[in-house]
């Protein structure tokens, strides 16, 4: 009876929707990240997510569990060992410049971030990919060089949006997509404007118009808000939520994310080469301690897993400060006086001064000394970070196979801290090959408690993410930036 | 007069030509390029290769100055890393924004520090010349984003009377401009006034103490005929040059406040072609920034050399 209820109030809420008449500007701020290299290729460096979230669609989306769920493709099937995939689209949809969508645009889009030519950031997100095809108007064959159970997980990636056929030229300023909304005119350091695509697969937005606004400075971003210049802003910090707190003019989101910082020691060289220097460094840490005064309490705990609380792969692990297992593991590793580190430091993530300085305290009682280095924000990837022994470092949210492998396989592009370690990637290489999900899971949980036991980064927590709107805002899912289904935003 | 005049003209041409090349090489010795600042850390392999070769950074940089230099004397200052607009035309409007800024706090600022400062000097350690004196203080050592941040709260969240972020398009027709533009100018004008209002008051209290001043006063000559014949034009003489250099940082962008306020001026536009290593960009600002220093100044110590006879036969005797 109750789901017949459900059933029937949700119809009833798609139809309402749908007979609504788009109203109203929805204002918002994007940080202007790439300045005039600023484009509207999502698979582009120089991406503006804020503006191709809105008007680009995915072939699978992430519901609001985080879940692969369909966006233009409605379904999918995988043959007995997972090594091809077959997805069959959405029928009747159109691009915004009125051409029809199918299976030829798909394979021209796969294709582009695949092309090592292009070198897409977005390529090894998907580079189990061999080959793409269209079996015909509306379905397409993924296969691949080895088995994979978990494909359409990664067909979520935030950059894999779908684009006309031949479009790669022109879509930095075309924009032309099959989103919710569509561009009426483009300016990253200005205003882009959007209007409401009324011929949304999923019915017309809520909102009649959009304005995405480059605003760099985010104190600016804030006084935006507060002036209700802009209608919403996600990089809120934990200080400056008070002043939007007990207001009845705004509403704050708060939503977990699987967004991590933290300190990475090369475990190439000494004396990080060693393990138990690598245990005692991080078991120095008092990561509760670190949330509250880094983030304000705005963070969820991590053990040194990048896999964040919201993935359905990560590992419970429990890991309280121990300065005297730490100071028995330098002992054994030959420093019975302590050791004494420099670490790089640029104030590129406002936060990472804080932790530094915080973990010197803690640190400081298992006998380590850490010296911070000051560095220069400008140049800071090339210069510093997997360059120097023990840096800062960021990362934003990714699903957990593209996480471990990205950045802690041994022949990954991205491994920060020099890490090899064959049981590792043969625990990674396994679980890829898994079919069973549980089985599944118990692999990528074997892999994290072997990073816990050796891993050379100390990640403290996954940042928890503060979205602040004025309060005529309606409708806007309280999820990951990623899961957000625009056309049902609204405003007064 | 008119040598003197070519002469200065030319020195200025060649101190362009010198920030140009300081520039330049500047940009050039900071860590990275203007691909690496774009990639960050995904600056690897064939990516990096391939934006390398669209901006044409693989040739030396001796060829790329040049090259840099030739266009630039003919008036092509090159297109954008995007490659989609005209240099000239995105630095024009900034230019043009820039301008709107410093001419409204100039309208506003120079009238209200003469007059504060007259009346502080002639009123000195009276009440009045110490609330103008204390203010002017005050305004100067706050810091620019403080007092900004203080006015946007104050008129903008509190009490809702101007938008506090200027939102609109560098490209904009100026009328949109407003009303966003009147606290950034209402900041600039806080800082100006206080700086040339205590040049004024100095300058005024001089020239009171004169020996011609205080002849005149002897004499028996009116005291507001004093202060309008003698004293006010001896005395403004100096302020002619703090203005100027005023002016000259007005139009120079003020980077702080085009910041905290998001306005699309110059300054803003600087230091964000400066982090994005954009060398098209730095060079033709810089290229406008040296111009327009210059040539204030120039245009300064003319002004001050025809108000002064004494400068002027100075200079004929001296030749």
């Amino acid at each position: 009876m109750r789901n017949t209820v459900a059933v029937v109030s949700a119809l009833a809420l798609s139809a309402s929707l749908a007979w609504a008449e788009p109203s109203g500007v929805f204002r918002q701020a994007h940080e202007v990240g790439s300045g005039s290299g600023s484009t509207l290729d999502p698979i582009s460096k120089g991406r503006v997510f804020q503006i191709t979230e809105k008007i680009m669609s995915r072939l699978v989306r992430p519901d609001m569990d985080g879940r692969p769920s369909p966006d233009l493709a409605l379904s999918w099937s995988a043959n007995e060992d997972a090594t091809e995939w077959t997805f069959e689209l959405r029928e009747g949809v159109t691009f915004h410049d009125g051409s029809s969508f199918g299976s030829e645009d798909v394979v021209y889009s796969l294709e582009r971030v695949l092309d090592p030519e292009t070198d897409s950031p977005a390529r090894s997100a998907i580079a189990m990919i061999s080959k793409v095809e269209a079996s015909d108007e509306d379905t397409v064959k993924l296969t691949l060089e080895s088995s994979f159970a978990d494909l359409p997980l990664l067909l979520m990636d935030y950059r894999l949006r779908m684009i006309p056929e031949g479009a790669g030229d022109t879509i930095a300023t075309t924009g032309i997509g099959t989103g919710p909304f569509r561009l009426v005119s483009f300016d990253a350091e200005g205003t882009t404007r959007l209007e409401a695509n009324m011929d949304y697969y999923d019915g017309p937005p809520g909102v009649a118009e959009m304005e995405i606004i480059g605003i760099t400075d985010g104190q600016a971003r804030l006084q935006a808000l507060l002036g209700g210049q802009i209608d919403m802003e996600r990089g809120i910090t934990a200080q400056q939520s008070v002043m939007l707190e007990g207001s009845d003019r705004f509403d704050i989101q708060t939503i977990p994310t699987g967004n991590w910082r933290g300190l990475v020691f090369r475990t190439d060289v000494a004396p990080f080469d060693d393990p138990c220097v690598r245990m005692a460094l991080r078991l120095a840490a008092d990561r509760q301690g670190m949330v509250d005064l880094v983030m304000g309490g705005g963070a969820v705990i991590a053990c040194d897993s990048p896999v964040g609380p919201g993935d359905q792969y990560r590992a419970e692990i429990d890991c309280p400060q121990d300065i005297e297992r730490a100071r028995a593991l330098l002992a054994e590793a030959g420093y019975p006086d302590g050791l004494e580190i420099d670490l790089h430091v640029a104030t590129l993530e406002p936060t990472w001064p804080i932790l530094a300085e915080v973990y010197q305290e803690q640190a400081a009682a298992a006998g380590i000394r850490v010296n911070i280095v000051q560095v220069p924000s400008d140049g800071f990837w090339n210069e510093v970070w997997m360059q120097k022994d023990a840096v800062t470092t960021r990362w934003n949210e990714r699903p957990a196979d593209q996480a471990l492998n990205e950045i802690y396989l041994s022949t990954a592009k991205w491994n920060e801290s020099y890490y090899k370690d064959a049981a590792f990637d043969a625990l990674l290489a396994q679980a890829r090959q898994e079919l069973d999900f549980d089985a599944r899971r118990a692999l990528y949980v074997q892999a994290q408690e072997h990073l816990w036991e050796t891993a050379g980064t100390l990640i403290p927590y996954h940042v928890t993410r503060l979205v602040g709107t004025t309060a005529r805002v309606g409708g806007l899912d309280a999820v990951e930036n990623n899961a957000v289904r625009w056309h049902r935003v609204t405003v007064d | 007069m008119l040598a003197m005049l070519l002469r200065r003209f030319a020195l200025g041409a060649i101190t362009v030509w010198i920030v140009s090349v300081i520039i330049f090489v500047g940009v050039e010795m900071l860590p990275g390029d203007a691909c690496t600042a774009f990639l960050e850390r995904e600056a690897k392999g064939r990516i990096l290769e391939n934006c390398r070769e669209d901006l044409g950074l693989n040739r030396p940089a001796i060829a790329r100055y040049s090259e840099w230099a030739a266009n630039a004397v003919r008036g092509d200052l090159g297109v954008s890393a995007n490659g989609q607009k005209q240099i000239s035309e995105l630095v024009g409007y900034r230019l043009r924004n820039t301008l709107l800024l410093a001419s409204g706090a100039m309208l506003a600022g120079i009238p209200l520090a003469l007059f504060l400062g007259i009346v502080a000097a002639l009123w000195r350690d009276r009440p009045a010349d110490i609330i103008v004196s204390t203010t002017a203080i005050a305004a100067m050592t706050i810091p620019e984003f403080v007092s900004a941040t203080l006015l946007i709260l104050i008129f903008s969240v509190w009490l809702g009377w101007v938008p506090g972020i200027v939102l609109t398009s560098a490209d904009a027709p100026l009328a949109d401009f407003f009303p966003e533009v009147l606290l950034p100018i209402g900041v600039l004008t806080l800082v100006m006034t206080a700086h040339i209002l205590r040049t004024v008051r100095s300058s005024v209290i001089e020239t009171l103490a004169s020996d011609y001043s205080q002849m005149a006063l002897l004499k028996g000559v009116p005291y507001w005929q004093i202060v309008f014949r003698h004293i006010l034009p001896n005395a403004l003489l100096p302020t002619i040059n703090v203005v100027a250099l005023t002016i000259a940082w007005l139009l120079g962008g003020v980077v702080v406040i085009e910041t905290v306020f998001n306005y699309p001026g110059l300054g803003r536009m600087m230091i964000d072609s400066i982090s994005d290593r954009d060398l098209p960009v730095t060079q033709a600002i810089a290229l406008i920034i040296a111009s327009v220093y210059v040539g204030v100044n120039l245009l300064a110590d003319l002004l001050t050399m025809i108000a002064n006879p004494r400068l002027r036969t100075m200079h004929m005797r001296r030749k």
